[in-house]
């Protein structure tokens, strides 16, 4: 009862937030230089021609006229066709979620795979050679851009060791390293945050408490002080997790893979009004999804935290 | 703890086997490597260049460039133009099949045309063909076209990627050409995985008997310049058309690569606004002019070029030299600066920041400008806000820019006189450039275009970088992948792999 009402409450937040973003982008894309009959059009055009080009896209008309009719369309759940290249918006997004949605999967369990061992090992061992490791790793992980590691990747293992393909997601291979590249930034941030959430927890009392019952050292840590330090851990993964379902734009670029990144950055691009909007109601609904289900988490892991 | 390892060794396993799968084509194939997708495959709701490179397999048009840019027979096996140059007739092939069956006639010549001139189509190319009043079709293997006024350009414009004909019957129903084209093209439409990849396959009923030669061609879409010439370099693309001259050496020693090198059609300049104090003066943008070695420009910023004189390629037949009005003098340049008062005005050059060669040359140009005594500073915009802003609002003072070749010099020169991006105004050269496209023999039209562009290159309201070299990479195996002249369009037509 208590899950349905805190649902509830969130859809209502997720519908707020959407009506003001939506507002906002609205009027933003459209005051910022750029035409988009003018991509469509290009240097050549006639005026004339271009005339009938906003004509047909109905940027020739009123602001207001434009917004009103983008609400109602909304309200209907339509987010109506691009204006490049005339396809259904949705169809446009949907086409390229299973790819980005397998990539951040992927690319968050690699992350979720080096960082947490990693991150209480180095908690535990603190200052020994695995910390150093953990510590070098992160330090790295975060400092190397992405586009950097994925060229270096390709190069080794797609070029050198033909092992992967170079380029394309027509199979599983082609998502291997794409996935290498993101999740091994992933992992450099949610290490750090497991090292410095798992150190505070075994500093607290109920270990020293624990400890002195005679508990294993290993039951203590793994059982008592890694179930505390998960939440802060679970909060960062899913905030990364939401970025990464919004399309993960320089690693498909490198890796040649139609993603929503790319989507959505020739539609800032092009100016493409409806799909830039249709992107940012997307993008909305993930992040809210995605903290929703944080939040679920957060109260299966610690039951004391309810939601409210 | 101890179970992970065995999990990691399993998902290595399932890799390699994967990775082994993978590109296991005929030798039929070619795989083209292109930087970006297609915004549509619609041939007349785009003026994108990468749509009509594309679409080129898909469809024919009535005629078409040679190889030497010269226009001849394609669907229409002749034509012929009234001495008054009002009626244009076509006679068609009567052994051309669209992909879907239909019979290739007159009729899908007139609901192609009649589509472009639909003002519901918004075809930015409409402009081009408004002067066609009537369209008659006495028989199935007839077009009559009536015009308004004698327009030599309008062959040009059927020769063209936005000329392409359609089949009648999908004009009727309505067919979203966009998304899946239908013509009657040396390759047929198989599938477009947008942002990756374009498939298409040989026609076996196309018109021009042996042709194609490729069983399939692939588009491969690979935005990123460091993977399309590590792709070519180790097989996995066999063509790429635009190589950066910084990537050059790679290739050059790869022994499976061949390098051709072409004068493509662009016309570079850095534009002004001669709307704008001080460069309304013509000493100042004389001494622009002279302030710039322009072979410089071309050789470090385009990867080498020949330098330009007036607003045309210099590889088109209307092309005539005037190279001896402004050659590089910078002692020169600092005189009319000082005569015209330039003073301490600050000038900006606006770059587009998607074309790299155009901001490395803004930078080189920036500097010998410097080196004259003026004071400039560059602005990087990104496409949509070139387009509108300084483009079309005319909100700069320097741009540096390629204008793309046409078939016709009208293509190019249309509307200049008369303001256009640089503000402009002459009116022998406007009346000059109208007088030109009614006439169709050549030796006339030229005499009326050199009369133009030689006003053009001594007022200067441009730097005439001049047209750059094209670096074209292929496998070696790769013979005979052509570019139609002009329109820079891919022609596999010819195209084998041995």
């Amino acid at each position: 009862m208590n899950g349905i009402k805190f649902a509830a409450k969130r859809l209502l937040r997720l519908i707020l937030t959407l009506f003001i973003i939506t507002t906002i982008i609205f009027f933003v894309i459209r005051v910022i230089p750029g035409d988009p009959a003018l991509i469509i059009g290009g240097v050549d055009a006639s005026p004339a021609d271009l005339e009938a080009i906003r004509a047909r896209l109905g940027t020739d008309r009123p602001l207001s006229t434009q917004y009103v009719e983008f609400l109602w369309s909304i309200l209907h759940l339509d987010f109506g066709h691009s204006m490049i290249s005339n396809e259904p918006v949705i169809s446009l997004i949907l086409q390229r979620f299973p790819l980005t949605l397998t990539l951040a999967v992927l690319g968050l369990l690699i992350g979720i795979l080096i960082a947490i061992p990693l991150g209480v090992l180095s908690a535990v061992k603190r200052w020994s050679g695995w910390d150093y490791l953990g510590l070098v790793f992160s330090q790295l992980g975060m400092a190397i851009p992405s586009f950097w590691l994925g060229i270096l990747l390709l190069l080794i293992l797609a070029i050198r060791f033909p092992i992967f393909p170079l380029f394309g997601a027509d199979s599983f291979a082609g998502l291997v390293l794409p996935a290498l590249s993101l999740g091994i930034a992933r992992a450099a941030i949610i290490l750090r945050h497991t090292r410095a959430s798992m150190i505070e927890e075994l500093s607290k009392e109920y270990i020293i408490a624990a400890r002195a019952k005679g508990l294993p050292e290993s039951f203590i840590r793994y059982k008592h002080a890694l179930k505390n330090a998960l939440l802060p851990i679970i909060t960062i993964t899913g905030i990364e997790f939401g970025y990464m379902l919004g399309g993960a734009i320089i690693v498909e670029q490198v890796f040649s893979l139609p993603g929503l990144g790319r989507l959505f950055l020739y539609a800032i691009y092009q100016r493409d009004f409806p799909l830039i909007q249709g992107g940012v109601v997307f993008i909305a609904i993930i992040f809210s999804v995605v903290n929703f289900v944080a939040d679920m988490l957060y109260s299966i892991v610690n039951p004391k935290i309810r939601l409210e | 703890m101890r179970k992970v390892p065995k999990h990691y060794v399993f998902f290595g396993l399932f890799m390699l086997m994967a990775g082994g799968l993978l590109f296991a084509q005929g030798s039929g194939t070619l795989v083209f490597g292109l930087a970006g997708n297609p915004d549509t495959l619609d041939p007349q709701k785009t003026s994108g260049t990468l749509t009509f490179q594309v679409v080129k397999s898909f469809y024919d048009t009535l005629v078409e460039p040679d190889t030497s840019g010269k226009i001849v027979p394609a669907l229409a096996e002749s034509w012929s133009v009234s001495p008054d140059g009002l009626t244009w007739t076509f006679r068609l092939r009567r052994d051309v099949v669209f992909h879907n069956g239909q019979q290739f006639t007159s009729r899908d010549v007139a609901a192609t045309l009649n589509r472009i001139l639909d003002e519901k189509t918004a075809s930015p190319k409409r402009s081009e063909f408004t002067m066609i009043q009537e369209i008659r079709t006495p028989d199935p293997y007839t077009v009559v076209l009536s015009l308004s006024q004698p327009y030599a350009p309008l062959l040009a414009s059927l020769a063209s990627g936005w000329g392409a004909i359609l089949p009648s019957s999908l004009i009727a129903s309505g067919h979203n050409f966009g998304a899946e084209p239908v013509g009657t093209g040396p390759f047929k439409f198989e599938r477009w995985i947008r942002d990756s990849r374009i498939s298409m396959v040989r026609n076996d009923r196309y018109w021009m008997k042996g042709l194609p030669k490729l069983t399939r061609v692939e588009f491969q879409i690979v935005p990123e310049q460091a993977v399309q010439v590590q792709g070519l370099a180790a097989g996995s693309i066999h063509a790429l058309e635009f190589i950066d001259p910084d990537d050059l050496p790679i290739l050059q020693s790869n022994p499976n690569v061949t390098i051709k090198k072409e004068l493509t059609s662009l016309i570079l300049v850095m534009a002004m606004n001669t709307s704008r104090e001080p460069l309304s003066d013509l000493r100042v943008r004389q001494a622009v002019n002279y302030a710039i070695d322009k072979q410089v420009v071309l050789d470090v910023a385009y990867g080498g070029g020949k330098v330009g004189s007036t607003f045309l390629d210099t590889g088109n037949a209307y092309y005539t030299d005037f190279s001896s009005l402004y050659p590089y003098n910078p002692e020169k340049a600092k005189q009319l600066l000082k005569d015209a008062g330039v003073g301490n005005r600050e000038f900006t050059i606006s770059v587009p920041q998607n074309y790299p060669l155009h901001v490395k040359a803004a930078e080189l140009m920036q500097q010998m400008l410097t080196n004259v005594g003026m004071k400039v500073k560059i602005q990087l915009v990104d496409w949509s806000t070139w387009l509108s802003s300084v483009y079309s609002g005319g909100n700069f003072d320097f741009t540096v820019i390629g204008h793309t070749g046409k078939l016709d010099p009208d293509g190019t020169l249309a509307g200049y006189g008369a303001g256009k991006y640089v503000k402009w105004y002459n009116s022998t050269v406007e009346s000059k450039i109208k007088e030109a496209a009614k006439v169709s023999d050549f030796a006339a039209r030229k005499k009326l275009y050199t009369e133009a562009l030689e006003i053009m290159a001594k007022e200067v309201p441009f730097v005439y970088l001049g047209t750059s070299y094209r670096y074209v990479g292929t496998r070696s195996n790769v013979v005979d992948f052509r570019m139609t002249p002009n329109l820079d369009t891919y022609d596999f037509r010819w195209t084998e792999i041995r």
